[in-house]
């Protein structure tokens, strides 16, 4: 039976090749970027959420010494090629398309809206040029909330639609709906609400781009998760052929969805280098990464649960609202993935499911690690609804509910098979860990005590990149490519489209090459972030590990392969006869026959070849996944809420997972309890907060609260022996799941602790305020 | 989020210091820590014509103790305030406020005078000199003046200093014997602004209190003390039913702020339970500090 | 205003306009870009340096303010490409995913074990509890502090 390939690397957590730089501050993020005669770019933004502009004077602006150029909307769409968003274009989920300008021109659509760029000697001096620059604005009544954006008396964002809707109502059903629920026991209804609150990386946004006016070519650095995307929309924004432009990147400070494909201020600096000869760089904010760049999970659900009396989920009708905010982003395209994904790992026999996608006057909806997550929280929060309604236990009515693993599989009532999943296991190793009895009994003292501690427990699976769809051809995130070489001085080279921003690629792609190869791990070097020499690729969608593991696998067995087959012209022997292992070529059980890899590689290079000797010792491999899965886990927490301040500390958390195999455990743990902390973020602290005329409220991070060492506990992760579904490549992602599943767990042990108080939660954030409001309605009966 | 453009000017002495107040008036800002002023520079909020950078004069510096009194420098760093052994000994309130302001780095460069003539109402220092009634020594062309706590805070960061003036000293009361104290704060996180603070002063004499004090932070645009919860207080044992009726009363008449991060009903929930903590903590001190 | 202070060890003159920060004076005059800007208003703790021996958010000083000082920033500490123990613990600890928010991590936590050679987790958690992180969920970056404090202890 296949299993984890665990030679000397894989499954190692071998110390990161990023590190040695990383800590000692030589990384090199886009902001280190120094070009000679370079020029800094800030951007003019619209303190109105909703307003027509009448008229932008960038006069003054232009005369203040340091100024070089300050240009405005209009100019802007005099500079580049009008058209939508390339990223939507690829990727939209349907429905009209917006028309707008790079810039804001005719109209402002939120409150930090960008109508025009200064560029100076210095940042410092691009912001003093810009509050020269004079903007009239005309008022109009903003849009600040999704049931007005539904009125068609809502005055419209855009010229070209007639209304705020951007992805028009449409509704699914999947098995027998209606009659699920006619012959259900009960019926129960209930409304879940998702906060809006986002992606936050430690670095924001930005870019350095360089026009060589002579050779045509833009250069642009940038900080993002695929710079073949960025390529693509910086082109065509500015006209030029593909071929022209030149992406890259080199370390990048967080994105977690953020950063894909190219934002109108990148878009806008680009046109500017080019149109004034000198480099210019824009790097955002912390206050332009809060209010401008982008926001995410803001959803409405009314759900109808169709149940019976002993727990069993039979079906779900869900309508949803999505808030895309003002300028087309991902939101249009959650719905379908939202959709997919609710029937989750359990037994669910029908599913209705109706969408609706609404513009507003907030800043764009953007993907925010694991976009469609709140399809885990609307069904998570059911089930413990359910649970508290028949007064089951959470544990039972998921065990209840999980669907068996069976050979051939069951399929999601939505479509995809539900092939390797380990739910049972991990809500039973949650179980075992956590010990529910000894807990229950505690909370019963402290309760006598006036302490209200909870337990909630949370269970989910992602696409990672999930099983292949039964008519589908290959894998639904597209297949990976890599290219792969052995240089000259013996070191394998990996050339990825992948663009890490904190995944540790390129450790874990070498620790499987260099096992796959047969040289030390230091002999692997993963080449990254520039157009001109990896193929297409991006880091997003937890698909990594899957595919371009997987690539990384089948390549290096395909370059060993080239390898051997020349050495095998060199060593005079049959290539099934050598293997390569620590770095030397030799026949087997014949060490004194050892060959150095690096000796092959010179003297290919050299051009020592016999007749009929491929010298070229490079692949370009490609993988479309393979029998790929899912991933998913359970995940229990302890939450302490005094009752008095409101505050809640998370006093433990437990994660069961199963991602397949391991390349490198302590980049799947990081990866794990960095999104477990930003679901306990979003629960207990972070919002993006508007006020009904569109202001925004969490423009610093006094206001926008970020989690701290001191809000996050120990996570204890257990990692379940696996199924393994292929020969080969069990690798399977893990970067969105904790931000998935975390929210409804965190929410499940508060509402536990809260049950004395009759509280039942339809809510994702519950700061300090909140959770005393709860109790109080609850108490007075409401 | 660059500092928009500003003259400078970095004084040696406090002469020097009050002569450029007396010259620009409201149109400088005196820099002295800069961990509130930067960020409000920063963020293009405050927009003076100059800064009078105050770090350069050495004799703003330093605490000492004199006839029942802890003098404190008002440039003196927030850190040496709290590594003092004297207002460790003497000021014990403000020892117990001292750590939760910010974090290690603002205590760095932050400084006992720069937060006090700040005065954000949700911060911890300003209700610390509240509830203790410290005197603000300021300075001008003109001489010294002396400015009780009560009149020091006029309005949300806004204190009667003039624009020509220059704290230079701040002056608590050392704590009689028999005083416990307890600063009690509902923050977000560790760290963060008080949502709701307390500095709460207990003194026993014979097992009754001969002096309560009960400082606000955060329900106000100034720090506010609750009266009539220290009159119902004073000369009274300690108990846990006093304490709840000194919770009731002080938080009754409060109307506090709504933001962010709570209601105005939040806001008095949280007070009240901060009384109750707050009086439990000051009078179990005060016990241990009986001599 | 010509100003002249010591850095990593060695003596730096210059004259960066009064509203520079730090901060930016150490990237952009001295093109020491390990130090990061994470929010610019003394929040995250991307731009902690140490100064005199404090730890300082270099945001939130201006440049001439740190005329004659004594500045380590994070390029000061393994200035022969040694990795220090710190940074040895840390990476041995797997304590960081993006890096943008280490260079601040590092030298608050370097600070902290010069004045708190046995801290523990609490002691680490609070201290560092005015850095943020938005990767790893603190727990490897306190596991590498605990780490090196321990390596220290048996040095």
């Amino acid at each position: 039976m296949a299993g984890i390939v665990a030679e000397r690397y894989t499954g190692a957590s071998i110390n990161r090749s990023e590190d040695p730089r990383i800590l000692t501050g030589s990384g090199q993020y886009v902001d280190d970027i120094k070009l000679p005669g370079m020029l800094h770019a800030a951007f003019v933004r619209s303190p109105m959420a909703h307003a027509r502009v009448l008229s932008v004077d960038v006069s003054a602006a232009r005369t203040l010494p340091g100024v070089v150029a300050a240009f405005t909307g209009a100019d802007l769409e005099a500079m580049t090629v009008p058209g939508p968003d390339q990223l939507t274009v690829l990727t939209g989920g349907g429905g009209p398309t917006p028309e707008y300008t790079l810039l804001a021109t005719d109209k402002v659509r939120f409150a930090g809206d960008p109508l025009a760029v200064v560029i100076a000697e210095s940042r410092y001096l691009a912001e003093d040029g810009c509050e020269l620059v004079v903007v009239e604005y005309d008022d109009l009544p903003p849009v600040t909330n999704a049931s007005f954006a539904l009125d068609p008396g809502s005055p419209p964002l855009f010229g070209n639609l007639g209304d705020n809707i951007v992805r028009p109502h449409s509704r699914h059903e999947f098995g027998d709906v209606a009659a699920t629920f006619a012959h259900a026991d009960r019926v129960t209804d209930f409304r879940i609400d998702v906060h809006r609150h986002q992606n936050v990386p430690m670095e924001g946004r930005g870019c350095v781009a360089s026009y060589d006016a002579d050779l045509g070519v833009m250069t642009f650095y940038t900080a993002t998760q695929s710079v073949h995307f960025s390529k693509i929309c910086v082109a065509m924004r500015l006209g030029m052929e593909q071929d022209k432009v030149r992406v890259l990147a080199g370390d990048i400070g967080g994105s977690f969805g953020l950063k894909i494909g190219a934002s109108r201020e990148e878009l806008a600096a680009a046109a500017a280098a080019r149109a004034i000869g000198r480099p210019v760089k824009w790097v955002e904010d912390r206050g332009e990464n809060l209010t401008a760049s982008g926001q995410a999970r803001e959803e409405s659900f009314d759900v109808r649960a169709a149940v019976s009396n002993d727990g069993d989920l039979l079906g779900l009708d869900v309508k949803v609202v999505i808030d895309t905010g003002s300028y087309p982003g991902m939101g249009t395209m959650i719905p379908g993935i939202m959709e997919e994904m609710l029937p989750g790992p359990y037994k669910l026999a029908a599913l209705g499911f109706e969408s609706t996608a609404v513009t507003t006057n907030k800043a764009p909806y953007v993907a925010y690690r694991g976009p469609w997550a709140s399809e885990t929280f609307v069904r998570e929060r059911a089930l413990d609804l359910i649970a508290k309604d028949l007064g089951l236990d959470p544990l039972e009515i998921r065990l209840r509910n999980a669907a068996p693993r069976t050979d051939p599989p069951g399929f999601m009532i939505t479509g995809r098979p539900l092939i390797g999943v380990t739910t049972r296991e991990s809500l039973e190793r949650v179980a075992q860990v956590v010990d529910f009895p000894a807990f229950r009994r505690r909370q019963a003292e402290a309760r006598a005590r006036g302490r209200y501690l909870g337990i909630g427990l949370a269970t989910f699976i992602e696409a990672a990149p999930g099983p292949r769809s039964p008519d589908a051809a290959g894998d639904s995130a597209g297949g990976e490519s890599m290219r792969l070489r052995l240089e000259e001085d013996g070191i394998v080279v990996l050339f990825t489209g992948q663009m890490p921003h904190g995944q540790s690629h390129q450790t874990t792609l070498a620790q499987v090459a260099a096992d796959e190869f047969g040289v030390p791990f230091e002999q692997v070097r993963v080449v990254v972030g520039d157009t001109a020499v990896v193929p297409f690729g991006f880091t997003g969608g937890s698909r990594s590990a899957t595919l371009t593991g997987g690539v990384a696998l089948h390549g290096a067995r395909q370059l060993k392969a080239k390898v051997l087959d020349f050495a095998s012209h060199l060593m005079e022997a049959n290539a099934q006869d050598l293997q390569i292992t620590d770095g030397s070529v030799w026949v087997r059980g014949d060490p004194a026959s050892a060959i150095t890899v690096r000796e092959i590689a010179r003297r290919a290079a050299a051009g020592e070849f016999a007749a009929g000797a491929d010298a070229n010792l490079e692949v370009e491999a490609a993988f479309d996944g393979g029998e790929a899965g899912w991933s998913g886990g359970s995940h229990c927490a302890i939450v302490d809420v005094d009752i008095e301040t409101g505050l809640v500390t998370v006093e433990r958390y437990v994660v069961a997972e199963d991602c397949g195999a391991l390349i490198n455990p302590a980049v799947v743990e990081g990866q794990i309890r960095g999104g477990v902390a930003q679901g306990i973020g979003a629960v207990l602290l972070e919002r993006s907060a508007y006020d009904e005329d569109g202001n925004f409220q969490s423009a610093t991070l006094m206001d926008y609260l970020m989690p701290t060492a001191c809000d996050i506990p120990r996570i204890e992760i257990e990692h379940l022996q696996t199924v393994p579904l292929d020969t080969d490549v069990n690798f399977r992602g893990v970067g969105e799941g904790g931000m998935i599943v975390a929210p409804p767990t965190v929410v499940s042990a508060i509402e536990d602790a809260l049950s004395p108080f009759g509280v039942r939660i339809h809510e994702q954030h519950l700061p300090p305020a909140r959770i005393l409001e709860l109790v109080a309605a609850a108490d007075s009966g409401q | 989020m660059k500092l928009p453009p500003v003259d400078y000017e970095a004084p040696t002495t406090v002469s020097e210091a009050v002569a450029l107040l007396a010259e620009h008036q409201d149109e400088a800002s005196v820099l002295a820590g800069g961990q509130s002023l930067i960020p409000l520079l920063a963020l293009r909020l405050a927009r003076p014509a100059v800064l009078i950078d105050i770090n350069g004069i050495d004799d703003l510096s330093g605490v000492s103790a004199a006839n029942g009194w802890v003098a404190i420098g008002a440039m003196t760093r927030e850190y040496v305030a709290e590594d003092s052994g004297t207002v460790a000994g003497a000021v014990p309130l403000l020892a117990a406020a001292l750590p939760l302001i910010g974090h290690e780095a603002i205590r760095s460069r932050g400084t006992i005078g720069g937060s006090l003539a700040h005065a954000d109402p949700a911060a911890e220092l300003p209700a610390v000199a509240r509830a203790l009634e410290a005197e603000f020594v300021v300075r001008s062309q003109a001489g010294e003046r002396v400015i009780q706590a009560a009149d020091w805070f006029e309005g949300y960061l806004t204190t009667s200093r003039h624009p020509d003036e220059l704290l230079v000293t701040v002056r608590f009361p050392a704590a009689a014997p028999g005083t416990g104290v307890s600063f009690q704060e509902v923050a977000r996180r560790h760290g963060d602004y008080a949502i709701a603070g307390l500095a709460a002063s207990l003194t026993l004499s014979g097992g009754a209190i001969s002096d309560a004090r009960l400082a606000f932070a955060g329900l106000s645009d100034v720090p506010v003390r609750a009266a009539s919860a220290e009159d119902l207080l004073a000369g009274e044992g300690p108990s846990a039913e006093l304490f709840d009726e000194a919770a009731r009363r002080a938080t009754e008449d409060i109307d506090p702020p709504a933001d962010l991060h709570g209601s105005s009903d939040y806001r008095k929930k949280v007070a009240a339970a901060l009384v109750r903590r707050g009086l439990r903590a000051a009078a179990g001190n005060a016990a241990e500090r009986q001599d | 205003m010509d100003i002249t202070l010591r850095i990593n060890g060695a003596t730096w003159t210059g004259s960066p306009a009064a509203r520079t920060t730090l901060a930016d004076f150490l990237r952009e005059d001295l093109s020491l870009t390990g130090t990061h800007l994470g929010c610019e208003h003394g929040v995250c703790g991307a731009c902690t340096v140490i100064v005199d021996g404090r730890p300082v958010r270099s945001c939130l000083m201006l440049a001439v303010q740190a005329a004659g000082r004594e500045v380590t920033t994070i390029e000061g500490l393994a200035p022969d490409g040694e990795l220090g123990t710190l940074q040895q613990a840390m990476w041995d600890s797997h304590s960081f995913q993006c890096g943008f928010c280490t260079p601040g991590f590092v030298m608050q936590a370097t600070a902290l074990l010069s004045a708190h050679p046995d801290a523990d987790e609490q002691q680490i958690r609070e201290a560092l509890a005015g850095n943020i992180c938005r990767c790893t969920g603190y727990q490897s970056i306190i596991d590498g502090v605990l780490l090196a404090a321990e390596r220290a202890r048996h040095r």
